[in-house]
């Protein structure tokens, strides 16, 4: 689904991604590890065509990836926002529509998603009066509505309590299950171990580990997955 | 529907929708509006009228009291006489008392009253009636002077009028002043607030992060101009409603009103009249005029006349239109940069090393208005409504006082020219450093995000 060659991106004089290589295959849930700073969301951005790479290129879907491309992607980024004087709806509606759909097809799919989480009633309410966790399960909705294919979820799960990290779980689950090709960057080794079904470690601007999780859990004698992080990470 | 119009409608709605964008807009203005009118309103009803009690122990104001639309003065022998009076009937509201003194000329009088205190316009009758009696008393025994000797040479008043040679128009200075201060404080106000809108706008869309979800859905360029244009528009209709809520106002005084109007009209003519004719009528027209006004009693004074007659003179049609290019185009150029500035801050605080700059030349502007309004055709004013950063508030202070052609063309083809640039550069800027988190920006870094081949 995507093919990433040889990425760097340098900031001044420092490196934030050094010859990055992946490959995230089709309709698999892609866990994108790595400790603060080690350049996870720098990539994300790039793959999102909000930054430049100094060198490299993107393979989407089998041809060399355009920002045309990118409205097929859906993205969460670990640091969220929404206007906060807007109305749930309205503004879901403005950000599905920024995506491409119409405003009927936006407000229909909303409100199908609203139900399903429970949220519906919230549609009228300024965001501002939302719980932070609220607040989540509508930009959740906001990635997913344009059904892309292509998800990627950067801490999905933080400021969700166990209930609703649950019920998301199952959601990104079930994306999964219709086509949806994710990439799940992450802190959380537990849920990665549970979701993921390739993995790829970045540490210092370098992969340092990639391979799909059964292989590598075998590799380091089936060994829980944050055990084989800090590990790797120190080494 | 294209992306960048979605933006637009996003910026433009949720500001029009709010409602401190119609207290602003309508109730603002209609509230200073009746603040001005109630003192009008007040003065114009007819008051309870009074009834004063003169009691003169010197015998200068004997008979020379007059009665008003307000009051009633009689006439009283003796003080204790004029004080039972007021004891015993209610309908009595004071008495002017003006005891004698034996060598020189009364220094006071007293206004006595029972429980409720003589209104102001009583007190201010009876002060008033008093000097000029007292006045025309000295004039006359002592310079043998008539009261109506007296009304000459006080009415004795030249105005110096300004006109044009070749076209014979009245100048009305002081409203072009007014007029030409006016535009240029309300576009500096203008593009000062709808700037800082674009600000805060950016900079709430920086730190919610919500920035980082739209980039993907639209060009940076695209989310920084949609605001620009949002906010721009919003600004246009509030304009825009202003002018209908003038316009409305202007016609319901011309309707309650026709007096006002009449008369300048009338004057307008007259003066017409005047200067094609000869002195004689010249003096007759004038001395009819003045007649008329003493008459209509009212006193309309000279200024305000003045006022309407110079704002009759003036083209609004041009003023306006003039007042919207170089509203639109002063705003685009200063909110691109507001917008620049906005992107390099996490808070407000931090947003004054950017802005102090960019505002320069407005506050400049501005502070440099007395002295344009002295010279509006002089080296300075020339050169600052010329100059695209200063023209949008120095050209329309100038306007009203007429410019020659190729002076406004120019300013406007520069103005034209410059802004593009300044949003060629905002939109660098904002690009690289709306996605920067944390790190405080400084002018270093603007270089650097502005250095040809700099990319994000």
């Amino acid at each position: 689904m995507l093919v990433i060659n040889n990425i760097s991106k340098t900031y001044g004089t420092f490196h934030a991604l050094d010859d990055i290589n992946l490959h995230v295959r089709r309709g698999t849930v892609f866990g994108l590890l790595g400790p603060n700073g080690a350049g996870k969301t720098t990539l994300i951005r790039i793959i999102n065509h909000i930054i430049a790479p100094d060198s490299g290129t993107l393979v989407f879907d089998g041809h060399p990836m355009s920002s045309a491309d990118v409205v097929q992607i859906g993205y969460l980024p670990e640091e969220r926002g929404l206007y906060k004087k807007m109305r749930v709806g309205e503004q879901a509606v403005y950000l599905a529509r920024l995506k491409g759909l119409d405003k009927a097809t936006a407000e229909q799919r909303l409100h199908q998603w609203f139900d399903r989480l429970e949220i519906d009633s919230w549609w009228n309410r300024r965001v501002e009066e939302l719980s932070k966790g609220m607040q989540q399960k509508v930009q959740f909705v906001v990635t997913v509505l344009h059904n892309p294919r292509l998800l990627i979820f950067d801490e999905p799960f933080s400021g969700f309590d166990p209930v609703n990290a649950d019920l998301l779980k199952r959601e990104i689950l079930h994306l999964k299950e219709q086509g949806s090709t994710i990439i799940f960057s992450t802190h959380n080794m537990p849920s990665a171990e549970e979701l993921c079904d390739d993995i790829a470690l970045i540490n210092h601007a370098r992969v340092v580990l990639s391979g799909s999780l059964a292989d590598i859990k075998a590799q380091h004698s089936n060994a829980p997955l944050d055990r084989i992080f800090i590990d790797t990470v120190q080494q | 529907m294209n992306k960048i119009l979605l933006v637009i409608q996003r910026e433009y709605l949720t500001r029009v929708k709010k409602p401190s964008f119609w207290v602003l807009t309508i109730v603002v203005p209609v509230l200073l509006a009746v603040v001005y009118a109630i003192p009008i309103i007040l003065a114009s009803r007819p008051l309870e009228h009074a009834h004063v009690l003169v009691v003169d122990d010197t015998g200068l104001f004997q008979g020379q009291f007059r009665s008003g639309r307000d009051i009633t003065y009689y006439e009283a022998g003796s003080i204790d006489y004029a004080r039972r009076q007021l004891q015993q009937h209610d309908s009595l509201n004071a008495i002017v008392y003006i005891p004698a003194r034996e060598t020189t000329l009364p220094r006071d009088a007293y206004l006595f009253y029972r429980s409720d205190a003589p209104s102001l316009t009583v007190q201010t009758d009876a002060q008033n009636q008093l000097q000029e009696i007292l006045r025309n008393r000295i004039l006359l025994d002592v310079h043998g002077l008539t009261p109506d000797d007296y009304a000459l040479l006080t009415s004795t008043h030249i105005r110096l009028r300004t006109q044009d040679i070749e076209t014979g128009r009245d100048g009305f200075l002081q409203v072009k002043i007014v007029v030409g201060a006016l535009l240029a404080i309300l576009v500096f106000m203008a593009v000062f607030m709808f700037g800082s809108q674009v600000m805060r706008g950016v900079m709430e869309e920086k730190t919610s992060r919500i920035v980082e979800v739209i980039v993907c859905s639209v060009k940076p360029f695209q989310l920084m101009m949609g605001k620009v244009v949002g906010i721009g528009l919003v600004g246009l209709t509030q304009f825009a409603l202003w002018v209908l809520l003038a316009g409305a106002l202007v016609t319901g005084v011309q309707l309650t009103h026709a007096d006002l109007f009449e008369q300048a009209s009338s004057r307008h003519s007259q003066t017409e009249i005047a200067s094609k004719g000869t002195e004689a009528t010249y003096q007759y027209q004038t001395e009819q005029e003045r007649a008329a006004q003493y008459q209509a009693g009212q006193g309309i004074d000279n200024s305000i006349q003045d006022l309407i007659e110079g704002l009759t003179g003036i083209n609004f049609t041009m003023l306006i239109l003039l007042f919207v290019f170089y509203f639109v185009f002063g705003y685009l150029l200063y909110a691109s940069l507001f917008a620049a500035a906005g992107s390099l801050v996490d808070n407000e605080t931090d947003s004054q090393q950017f802005t102090l700059p960019i505002t320069i030349p407005l506050l400049l502007t501005l502070l440099l208005l007395p002295s344009m309004v002295g010279q509006p055709s002089g080296s300075l004013s020339t050169w600052l409504s010329i100059i695209p950063f200063t023209s949008p508030v120095a050209m329309l202070l100038r306007i009203p006082f007429g410019v020659p052609v190729w002076q406004v063309l120019l300013s406007m083809l520069l103005l034209l020219a410059t802004f593009p640039l300044c949003i060629w550069a905002a939109a660098k800027v904002y690009r690289s450093a709306i996605l920067r988190y944390g790190q405080k920006a400084s002018w270093r870094d603007v270089w650097r995000f502005l250095r040809p081949g700099s990319k994000a």
